[in-house]
């Protein structure tokens, strides 16, 4: 305990530009993090909307799909990707990437990163949106084709608007999940907090960190999970709150789903 | 497909290993989660207000932050403190420990799923208190909080494998596969039976939990 609250074991955040090098990478998380959730909601409603095709072969095929890459740890696609892609494709990749774009997007590596975690909650979406549709009424999708809407039309303007508005609090606990989950792609090189957090502790060596103070590995993550703590709890509570105002909107009664880990999420809604 | 099942042939006990690595890893994991996630449910439904703040400050606290960075500041974060712990206990701990804040959250909202109104009921029939809670509110508590429970069980088994790889905590399947992968570099043969097993965890663990929400679910 008076290793834990000595305070010159706390002096390290703020020696030199420790505080700015951890937020920097804690910045690249939040990046990393929004720009596959981005993807895998896009992904995530396709697959969806294949999922529930009449088309049985189609349905059956999506579903295995979206099954496979929703039971696997994200860790191990993550890197399985990462080893499989050839080195030549990450190459040229780090080449086409635009120069503006800060270096650790140029990292050969990020292609995998963000390929991983987009299938892996691509799938879990996927899964999400398609509870949220299945949860309609019939009648809803029913009175739509009774009044001559097309397929496409009656998705658009009936089924999904009110499908997905049930799935919000589900989705954003799943951002949740997805912003925590950004901490493995360390494990492939991708320069993120937890790396940052590594050299931090390391005092020789990197010009940001010969401070000479020495950086105690406990109380440097101990700093990186406070930075996760905040986002995530602030995520918590926006969750929690578009739950209650949803329920007071439409009168339904979804069932609490904030915070629970991803397939928690899911059960509630098939009911 | 030759070299596919070449690779499990002259493969296979490594993989066995790991994989019972990981089944060790759930189950000690579970049990951990289990007693403490309880534990700490017990705390967040007492009439205490400081034993409500300390339940709810543990599973805020354990439930947002990565699970990467409790196996850092448990297994390194600890010994550069000068505690010595295993690396197994390390894992399995951290593993644990997180998952309880779930299995918290998952007890505590199939305890109030009872309604007030059914224990007001029971024991104006006469019922004791605690023939109330065994006889009405325990048996529909089961029954809303083991679906997910087994989907938490589900999202242990894949996070157990971020224990091998992150600090070489242990040979799991996922390190295992790493290990023979860098001695033989068939890349897509080694991690698609890697794949196997724990999709031989996983995908069953799913359809056991569908079937048993299909099951449970209280009609009303």
């Amino acid at each position: 305990m008076t290793y834990l609250f000595d305070p010159s074991n706390w002096e390290w955040i703020f020696a030199g530009k420790n505080a700015r090098f951890m937020l920097e990478g804690f910045l690249v998380n939040l990046e990393i993090a929004i720009i596959a959730m981005t993807l895998s909601l896009v992904l995530g409603l396709a697959l969806a909307l294949l999922r529930i095709s009449k088309q049985r072969v189609v349905g059956g095929v999506t579903g295995a799909w979206i099954d496979v890459w929703r039971n696997l740890p994200l860790i191990f696609i993550i890197l399985f990707l990462f080893l499989w892609l050839p080195r030549g494709v990450r190459e040229s990749y780090a080449d086409l990437v635009p120069g503006f774009l800060p270096d650790v997007f140029k990292n050969g590596a990020f292609l995998a990163a963000i390929a991983g975690l987009t299938l892996y909650n691509s799938a879990v979406i996927a899964e999400i949106m398609r509870a949220g549709i299945k949860s309609l009424e019939r009648g809803q999708g029913e009175a739509a084709a009774a009044l001559g809407l097309p397929y496409w039309k009656s998705m658009r303007l009936i089924i999904l608007p009110q499908g997905l508005r049930r799935m919000v609090p589900a989705t954003v606990s799943q951002l949740i999940t997805l912003n925590k989950d950004t901490t493995l792609v360390s494990i492939i090189g991708i320069q993120e907090v937890m790396r940052h957090a590594r050299i931090v502790t390391n005092t020789s060596g990197s010009p940001f960190t010969g401070t000479g103070i020495d950086a105690p590995l406990l109380h440097v993550f101990i700093g990186v999970g406070v930075l996760f703590i905040i986002v995530n709890f602030g995520l918590s509570r926006l969750s929690r709150k578009l739950e209650i105002r949803q329920r007071e909107r439409t009168g339904t009664d979804v069932e609490s789903i904030t915070g629970l880990e991803d397939q928690v999420a899911l059960d509630t809604s098939t009911r | 497909m030759g070299e596919l099942w070449e690779v499990l042939t002259r493969h296979f006990p490594e993989f066995r290993a790991g994989f019972l690595v990981t089944c060790t890893f759930v189950a000690v994991s579970f049990l951990i989660a289990m007693v403490v996630g309880t534990f700490v449910a017990a705390l967040r439904v007492m009439p205490v207000r400081i034993l409500q703040r300390i339940g709810t400050f543990y599973v805020e606290t354990f439930r947002n932050i990565p699970l990467l960075v409790l196996l850092f500041l448990s297994f390194a974060g600890l010994r550069r403190a000068g505690i010595e712990i295993g690396r197994f206990t390390a894992g399995a701990g951290s593993l644990g420990l997180y998952t309880a804040a779930y299995v918290a959250e998952a007890i505590r909202s199939g305890v109030f799923a009872v309604g007030q109104g059914q224990i007001d009921a029971s024991l104006s029939l006469g019922f004791t208190y605690p023939q109330t809670l065994r006889r009405v509110v325990l048996p529909q508590a089961v029954r809303t909080v083991i679906p997910p429970l087994g989907n938490l069980i589900i999202a242990m088994i894949k996070n157990s494998a971020i224990i091998g790889v992150a600090l070489g905590l242990a040979n799991d399947l996922l390190k295992t596969a790493r290990i023979i992968n860098s001695n033989t570099l068939q890349t897509t043969e080694v991690f698609f039976w890697a794949a196997v097993g724990y999709l031989l965890l996983t995908i069953p663990a799913t359809f056991t939990v569908r079937y048993l929400e299909k099951k449970l679910a209280i009609k009303r």
